[in-house]
């Protein structure tokens, strides 16, 4: 018996591809197609991860709607957008209700699954005592693998796993630059340039918030971005 | 011409006003004119019925021989220096074709009456008068008449100096027996003079020339002697109103009496000089009538000629206005009356009254009428010119918005506060409803524009769902098994659902490019270091296609956003590397340029077709071959992204963030493409202040 993941979606297709995927790598899934119909299931029992789709039948919000109450019922809950809506702005307000991460619909079932394998992994290591082996430091940085927590000056940033695996690969080589392409990749996520830019964007201002003085990714125009070694 | 202008010229359509009112001042003065005239003519009438009730004696009817009064001291030498101011009232006495070939004076003072006679003769026979055969020679006739007598006299002389008459016939004692006077001649002809004595004076005479060459010789008649008369005169002063001045001629215009003085105007000094001019000239000018010449009706005048007098002396009252003499601003008004005896014209009686030549009810309403008119003329002007200005400064203003809504609904502009509304909306007046009309179409083309803009995202939006379950489903049906063939089709379709999401994902980049530009923030930075960066960047990325870089050594400061810069170069340099051949060349360079910098992309590559290049950085429009896009997908494994014409509307959209613009062109020598960016800097006040 898997882990019991729930889909909110109101696509009976998709609903049912990505159910009948999720199921093969191992997982129990379970398809909900509207907001009231999923929380009636999740009054009765929470879920392990829930996908969520913003638009839900006729609630063009209402995936929203569903994460504001989950996350009411549970802090930890991983929660993951997977939807159409690709803008900025729904972008940023799926991640302000809580969200654990937010993927567009292009995202293929296997990133999909790594992203998931990913939530559950830091779900389970946040359980754990912090391995030695897997934390990485530089200067008032300091990121635990398993975990993936990132903190500064012992501050905790709340980064998204997509964020994390971003800051993971630039921090892993200080100093060298990694380009949009290398970020994408070590972030299992598809996304053009100028998404890549917003999240470089969204990580700076998240450190931003813990040390107005933090400066350490650098743009590199043209290439990419760098980890300023210290 | 300019509306202002127009309405100014409308504006003296109100000079019809003034043209009115002078008519109509015009008008009443004439009116006031006649009135006067027929007051004076009337006066002029009474007087004349009381010379006729006094019996005054009028002067003689037809012709007589007019005695001038001189001062005395008249030579009798021949000469006619003395006689110099009476010259022009000489007599005509010469035969009928030839009527100034002779003529007389006659003049009186207390002691006697004298007579000058020339001749013009150029045939001169010369004999005294004493010669037997003088009468057959050059000579003059004189007859003298007085009462009952009447005694002829023979005056010839064949030598200047001084001569004397030969009495022909006639009797009586009254009339001198001797006569003499003097004689001169010159190339001409001969020039008598005489005298007798006051005492001796004749009622009439003639005075008969006869010239021996000559082939005829004129008769003149007996004619009475005109004197001034001092009975008419002082019956004259009886009548004569105060003022006035008042002449009796005789039929043939010569002056019989005068009596009364003008009246000298009373100079007004209460009205200032400049502005009598002033009144003068505006009268003069616009509403006097024709005037007499003064000189006509000058004093002392021995004989009026003017064509009153002579309508007077035809038996039909006259008036004629003249000016006064030596009194620049006053009139004189003259009528003349007949002065009738059983029906016979016996001379005329000429009344003159002088007045203010600027009437002063007339003037006054002529000062107003001007006056007003000039107000009423700038008064309208300026209405009309201020109604000019608010409504030039309206459309002004409404086709300035209107400009500013067409940039903002055709531009990267869409945030409602941001569009200034059109002013006059709530006017009532027709650029009220032009306003309202203009708003409306405005409404329609930006929610065109709005539809046109998001359809790229909307599509793209709507298209995920249904590619997800193709994704979904492909990824799904790889986990199945499935036969080898089969698997082929597998491939080629997940490498269609491959190209369709990058499609996908390209529309929606330009849709979130959108946003991501209004959402930047922008910084001081180098701009020439950014576009080194990115060309080292590019080296691997365009290989083995040789790059040459033409960059600034010194750093070149940039107010705007760099990544959003490298992100438009790298769309330049995408679509440059896809145009040029593996072995051409790209050329990015960088320059200043003002206040700004331009960033150019050259490749070598075909040419632009020429009708693109205005559309080129439209979205949606691409000058890519479709076969080259069509040729990966056989192989199923897409090598090129898709081009939907994205890029460079982009690249248009961060130009114009950096208040500039997006240029493509073609190389002077054909070899290839141009784009260049021209940059500004982005404006230093936060572009947008409450977002990101």
């Amino acid at each position: 018996m898997g882990r019991n993941i729930a889909i909110v979606e109101d696509e009976p297709a998709i609903r049912a591809n990505y159910v009948e995927a999720l199921n093969r790598f191992g997982y129990t899934t379970h398809g909900y197609s509207t907001r009231p119909d999923a929380s009636r299931a999740f009054a009765q029992r929470l879920p392990e991860l829930v996908i969520i789709d913003v638009g839900l039948g006729d609630e063009p919000e209402g995936g929203f709607e569903l994460c504001r109450e989950l996350r009411a019922q549970s802090p930890t809950l991983p929660i993951l957008f997977l939807t159409a809506r690709d803008s900025d702005f729904d972008v940023i307000s799926g991640l302000r209700l809580g969200a654990d991460d937010y993927l567009t619909k292009d995202v293929s079932l296997h990133h999909l699954a790594a992203r998931i394998s990913a939530l559950f992994r830091r779900i389970d290591a946040l359980n754990k005592p912090a391995s030695k082996e897997t934390v990485v430091e530089h200067g008032p940085l300091k990121l635990e693998a398993e975990r993936m927590r990132v903190t500064w000056n012992n501050h905790e940033v709340p980064l998204t796993v997509t964020e994390f695996w971003m800051i993971h690969t630039l921090v892993r080589f200080p100093g060298h630059v990694k380009n949009r392409d290398q970020l994408m990749r070590e972030a299992q996520v598809v996304v053009d340039d100028a998404t890549i830019t917003s999240h470089i964007k969204r990580i700076r201002k998240k450190f931003l918030a813990i040390d107005e003085a933090f400066d350490s990714i650098e743009t590199v125009h043209g290439a990419g971005y760098r980890w300023r070694p210290t | 011409m300019s509306l202002r202008f127009k309405l100014l010229l409308l504006a003296l359509s109100t000079l019809a006003l003034p043209l009115a009112g002078w008519l109509i001042v015009r008008q009443m003065e004439e009116l006031l004119r006649q009135g006067q005239e027929q007051t004076l003519t009337a006066s002029a009438k009474a007087l004349a019925r009381s010379l006729a009730a006094l019996k005054t004696a009028l002067p003689p009817a037809g012709q007589a021989f007019y005695v001038h009064s001189c001062a005395g001291g008249m030579r009798i030498d021949g000469y006619a220096d003395d006689w110099n101011q009476l010259m022009p009232y000489a007599q005509n006495i010469g035969p009928a074709d030839d009527a100034q070939k002779a003529k007389l004076l006659l003049c009186a003072d207390g002691d006697f009456l004298y007579l000058l006679a020339q001749v013009r003769d150029a045939t001169r026979t010369r004999a005294d008068a004493s010669d037997e055969n003088a009468l057959l020679r050059d000579h003059l006739t004189l007859s003298l008449a007085h009462d009952n007598d009447l005694r002829r006299y023979l005056i010839a002389s064949a030598a200047p100096g001084r001569f004397d008459a030969r009495v022909l016939d006639g009797e009586g004692d009254s009339l001198p027996q001797v006569l003499g006077g003097s004689w001169r001649e010159d190339a001409d002809g001969y020039r008598v003079e005489l005298r007798l004595p006051r005492a001796q004076m004749p009622d009439s005479l003639t005075l008969n020339e006869f010239d021996a060459g000559a082939p005829n010789n004129a008769h003149i008649e007996l004619r009475p002697l005109l004197l001034r008369s001092p009975d008419i005169s002082s019956d004259l002063a009886q009548f004569a109103p105060d003022g006035m001045r008042v002449r009796v001629l005789s039929a043939e215009g010569w002056v019989v009496a005068e009596s009364g003085q003008l009246a000298a105007l009373s100079s007004k000094s209460s009205t200032p000089a400049l502005r009598r001019w002033f009144e003068n000239l505006i009268y003069r000018s616009l509403i006097a009538p024709d005037m007499t010449r003064a000189q006509d009706f000058a004093t002392n005048l021995p004989r009026l000629s003017s064509p009153e007098i002579w309508q007077a002396l035809s038996g039909v009252a006259a008036t004629a206005w003249h000016p006064a003499p030596n009194q620049g601003s006053s009139v004189v008004l003259a009528a003349a009356v007949p002065l009738k005896d059983n029906n016979e014209v016996r001379g005329a009686l000429l009344l003159e009254q002088s007045g203010d030549a600027l009437p002063l009810l007339t003037n006054r309403a002529l000062l107003i009428l001007i006056g007003a008119s000039i107000g009423a003329l700038l008064f309208a002007g300026a209405v009309l010119f201020a109604f000019a200005g608010v409504l030039g400064v309206r459309i002004r203003r409404l086709r300035d918005a209107v400009e500013r809504a067409k940039h903002a609904s055709g531009r990267v502009e869409r945030n409602a506060d941001r569009q200034v509304p059109l002013p006059l909306l709530g006017a009532k007046d027709e650029l009220g409803d032009l306003a309202r009309s203009f708003a409306h179409l405005l409404d329609e083309v930006t929610a065109y524009t709005d539809y046109l803009r998001t359809l790229a995202s909307k599509l793209s939006h709507e298209l995920q769902t249904p590619l997800a379950i193709v994704k979904s489903s492909l990824d799904n049906l790889d986990q199945q098994s499935v036969s080898t063939d089969a698997r082929t089709y597998l491939v080629r379709a997940r490498s269609g659902a491959e190209r369709l999401g990058a499609i996908v994902r390209a529309m929606s980049e330009a849709s979130r490019m959108d946003r991501a530009i209004h959402g930047v923030d922008a910084e001081e930075f180098d701009l020439s270091a950014v576009v080194r960066g990115c060309v080292e960047a590019y080296r691997p990325l365009l290989a083995p296609r040789r790059i040459e870089a033409d960059l600034p050594a010194s750093p070149l400061l940039m107010h705007g956003a760099p990544e959003l810069i490298a992100q438009a170069l790298d769309k330049l340099i995408d679509n440059a590397r896809s145009f040029t051949p593996e072995d051409g060349w790209i050329r990015i360079s960088l320059r200043a340029n003002g206040d700004g910098a331009i960033v150019s992309v050259a490749n070598q590559g075909p040419p632009l077709p020429p009708t693109m290049a205005d559309r080129l950085f439209d979205s949606l429009v691409s000058v890519r071959p479709s076969t080259v896009q069509k040729a990966t997908v056989v192989n199923g494994a897409p090598a090129e992204p898709p081009h939907l014409g994205l890029g460079l509307s982009i690249v248009r959209l961060i130009a114009e963030l950096h208040r500039g613009v997006a240029t493509a062109r073609n190389l002077a020598d054909g070899s290839g493409v141009e784009f260049s960016l021209e940059l500004r800097g982005m404006p230093r006040r936060p572009l947008m202040g409450g977002m990101g």
